[in-house]
């Protein structure tokens, strides 16, 4: 048997074959709710999709066949899970849709509603009913009603209903009149479905019966009965269940892999009602999949992380980009299994193990991903895409992922040449002259310094004398000044930026001057006082000046920052007016 | 050339007995050593069950030649036999089409899955066809290239309802028409869009701009859109396959 392997520098996207791609399919769906089922029993698969529409309502039943849609049905609630099964051992074996909403399980046979599934109610606080009841003989008011229900709601094990809840919300002219009105009936708690899966009941084969596999709000994992749809099992968790794997029989031996809110992965068995293991992850699950024994998981932080059932890190694979969703990629007739990652950098991964065997671009970021038997095509992927499109892939016969990790050897840097800069003539002339006087050098050289040094010494107490610096020196009064000049003219904006750099101490009592040649400006005020000056916070002070000549010359202005009762300031700045460039209007 | 079928119950695998250039050949029908469940419809499981397989097939001595054929023989009027491969995805409809090219009284009522392929013999005014009709399943798709050294013409048939695989069929004929054994020789090649009386069928002019058939250069092609359930487009396409035959044999 000879295959035609893809050539190794082939691009790798050559694995697949472009079906179909309808970028306005409309399709608004997650991994979650969209699955593969021979619906008719003919060997023709068709896909059923929960579409979640975009916003309020308008949430179908799709189910595509080939590239066209075959049929729709309105659903009355957001969908959270859709799984396909087999519940009963009629000719022909034609399998359910169940789609998970709220608190209840709709089952479609033959694409019609069948059977609605409601979960049972949790036990209702004692104290809570007690409180009610009174309320419903009008033995309490709404506020004592109020105070007991938070009283209860601070303590309590058992959690408030619903309505209780609601009412702690309400401004109490809206009290009364929601109190009559629901006063008369029984409280309830009632939870909701998170995820959804299904469990082969005793046999193992593709046409076997299968259980319904239920996550709930509540933090309870229940097993349903597929026929008579009561509940075989209950199991509790330490979270609420957000994704889920499902593998064994559940008359033999399961295992349920259960990713929660609290960033923990935990795996129940049968015959015990509490999780055995558990893996807790560095960040958030976003995908969870089952490769033979071991879970994979896409988290939060943009890795890929392999661990074995009892727990055991095995691998961690860095992805470039946030995970979208996760699927997993299984081919028996070839015994190729491998994970898809699908990326918000518009890519979707396959990996086997920590190997990244294949990369396949899509024009869109892709939402949900499911891969298996569509039509009569094994290996075909149907992703759908967060603007609502449907892309449908199909593997080549002829495809061959290589094993070998395509992932980059030494990094890309070591390769680049370093950019030394080339010696010139002159530089090597330079050195020459160097050499021969080095101590002719040297001596004008310090000499040199020294007399910068000087130099420097006497601006700087001329400048303190002064007080020119912008920077107080004073450690008593530790200020900063900056000004700035907006505007073209004639007439300017003028801008004074003081801080008080101290820790703790604010500084009062300052006053700002300023001095400017009074032929070609103008100024409202010359002299104000500034106000408390608070540490660590800058105080924008702003004044106008106008220009007064004609023949656009322009002058200095000093600011002085003074000190009540003193007349040396304390700082100082020089502001260069630019040139008006307009004429004022006397 | 003569077969027999022999059923081994348990194991479901079948093997053929066949008589060829005057050996005796046996030969694994499944074509693999897996053999998987096939899931025929009710009514195709129950005929396969009620008749066995080797009924389908006249079972016509190879080794008496008829008087006929000898007179023809030596007049010079013996007909020539010409190979030919009948190709195409799972499902589209080829031994269907081979059923229906048939004589009347030689036709299978019920058609089921092939498994492997199944070699049928038909004849035109002046030619006679052998015809393997060659499973399309994925799992048996990589049979067919044992068998492009004798073929002289294919037979290439399209679901042309099947909008959906239409890149498949595209990659299966690119890899045909790559092939060593095809690449260099000028065969002509028959093209059936088959189902055309279904409600979302392609005409032949889209199949043909979906395959891309303009970029066949070096071959003799031809397409016709036909409904073998009703044997409507078939004789057209083999007229046109014995036409193209005799200009190459002259």
């Amino acid at each position: 048997m000879e295959l035609l392997a893809v050539k190794p520098d082939a691009v790798t996207s050559s694995k697949w074959l472009d079906a179909h791609y309808d970028p306005v399919a409309n399709l608004y769906t997650f991994s979650s709710c969209i699955a593969l089922a021979d619906l008719h029993g003919d060997g023709d698969n068709k896909l059923v999709v929960g579409d979640l529409g975009t916003g309020a309502g308008n949430t179908k039943l799709k189910v595509y066949r080939g590239i066209g849609l075959l049929s729709e049905n309105t659903l009355l609630d957001l969908p959270t899970g859709l799984v396909s099964f087999l519940m009963d051992q009629h000719e022909p074996r034609t399998p359910a849709i169940a789609v998970a909403s709220g608190p209840f399980i709709y089952i479609y046979k033959n694409l019609r509603p069948y059977f609605k599934f409601t979960l049972p109610f949790l036990e209702v606080n004692t104290l809570e009913q007690d409180v009610w009841s009174q309320a419903r003989q009008d033995m309490i008011d709404t506020m004592t009603l109020k105070e007991m229900l938070e009283s209860i709601r601070a303590k309590a094990d058992i959690p408030l209903s619903v309505r209780s809840l609601r009412f702690l919300m309400l401004e109490p002219q809206e009290m009364e009149t929601y109190v009559n009105l629901h006063k008369q009936q029984p409280i309830r708690r009632q939870t909701v479905i998170t995820c959804i899966g299904t469990l082969k009941k005793n046999m193992v084969d593709e046409d076997a019966v299968s259980c319904l596999v239920v996550g709930t709000e509540s933090q309870d994992v229940y097993i349903l009965d597929p026929e008579a749809f009561t509940i075989l099992s209950k199991m509790s968790l330490p979270s609420v269940p957000t994704l889920m794997d499902v593998t064994g029989q559940f008359d033999v031996e399961f295992r349920i892999i259960i990713a929660c809110r609290n960033g923990n992965i935990y795996i129940l068995r049968r015959d015990s009602p509490k999780p055995k293991y558990c893996i807790e992850l560095c960040s958030h699950p976003v995908g969870l999949v089952r490769m033979g024994k071991n879970v994979v998981v896409g988290c939060a932080q943009e890795t890929l992380q392999g661990y074995t059932q009892k727990g055991k890190k095995l691998w961690t694979a860095y992805l470039p980009a946030p995970v979208t969703t996760m699927a997993v990629l299984d081919l028996p007739t070839r015994g190729f299994q491998a994970v898809l990652v699908a990326l918000a950098n518009c890519e979707v991964h396959v990996y086997r193990d920590k190997n990244l065997v294949s990369t396949i671009k899509t024009p869109d970021v892709v939402s949900s991903i499911c891969f298996g038997r569509y039509g009569r095509e094994d290996g075909t992927l149907i992703m759908t895409t967060k603007g609502g499109g449907l892309i449908v892939k199909i593997l080549k016969r002829t495809a061959v992922f290589d094993e070998r990790d395509s992932a980059p050897g030494p990094p890309l840097a070591q390769s680049i040449r370093l950019n030394v800069p080339k010696k010139t003539k002159l530089y090597v002339d330079q050195t020459m002259r160097e050499r021969e006087n080095a101590v002719a050098m040297h001596r004008a050289f310090q000499m040199d310094l020294s007399r910068l040094r000087l130099a420097a010494a006497r601006t700087y107490v001329k400048a303190l004398e002064s007080s020119l610096t912008p920077v107080s020196a004073s450690l008593a009064e530790p200020l900063k000044m900056n000004a700035v000049v907006q505007g073209l003219g004639p007439s300017f904006k003028l801008t004074l930026n003081i801080q008080n750099t101290a820790v703790c101490r604010p500084v009062m009592n300052l006053a700002v001057s300023f001095l400017y040649d009074d032929r070609l400006y103008r100024m409202r005020t010359a002299f104000f006082k500034i106000p408390l000056l608070v540490p660590g916070l800058n105080y924008p002070i702003d004044t106008f000046v106008e220009c007064l000549s004609e023949k656009g010359i322009s002058d200095i202005i000093k600011v002085f920052v003074l000190r009540e009762g003193k007349s040396v300031p304390l700082l100082t700045a020089h502001i260069n007016m630019p040139a008006s460039e307009g004429l004022a209007l006397n | 050339m003569s077969r027999l079928l022999m059923h081994t119950g348990e194991s479901r695998k079948q093997f053929e007995l066949q008589l060829m250039r005057g050996n005796w050949f046996i030969r694994n029908r499944g074509g693999t050593a897996a053999c998987s469940r096939l899931s025929p419809s009710p009514s195709a499981h129950r005929a396969a069950n009620e008749q066995p397989i080797a009924c389908r097939y006249r079972l016509r001595p190879n080794g008496h030649m008829g008087l006929l054929d000898k007179l023809a023989g030596w007049l010079g009027l013996k007909k020539k036999d010409v190979n030919v491969l009948c190709l195409g995805l799972d499902n589209s409809g080829k031994t269907t089409i081979i059923n229906q090219l048939k004589p009347s009284n030689a036709q299978a009522q019920d058609i089921v899955p092939t498994i492997g392929f199944n070699i049928e013999k038909f004849k035109t005014s002046s030619l006679s066809f052998t015809v393997f009709d060659m499973s399309g399943q994925g799992r048996y798709r990589n049979l067919w290239e044992h068998y492009y050294k004798e073929g002289q013409a294919i037979i290439f048939v399209i679901d042309s309802s099947d909008k959906l695989r239409m890149v498949v069929a595209k990659e299966e004929l690119d890899t045909l028409l790559n092939h060593p054994d095809i690449k260099h020789r000028r065969i002509p090649i028959l093209f059936f869009a088959n189902k055309m009386d279904l409600r979302d069928a392609l005409s032949s002019v889209k199949v043909s701009q979906l395959l891309c058939l303009e970029n066949i250069k070096d071959k003799p092609w031809h397409i016709c859109a036909s409904n073998a359930v009703q044997g409507e487009g078939l004789q057209e396409g083999v007229d046109w396959l014995q036409d193209q035959i005799k200009t190459m044999r002259t």
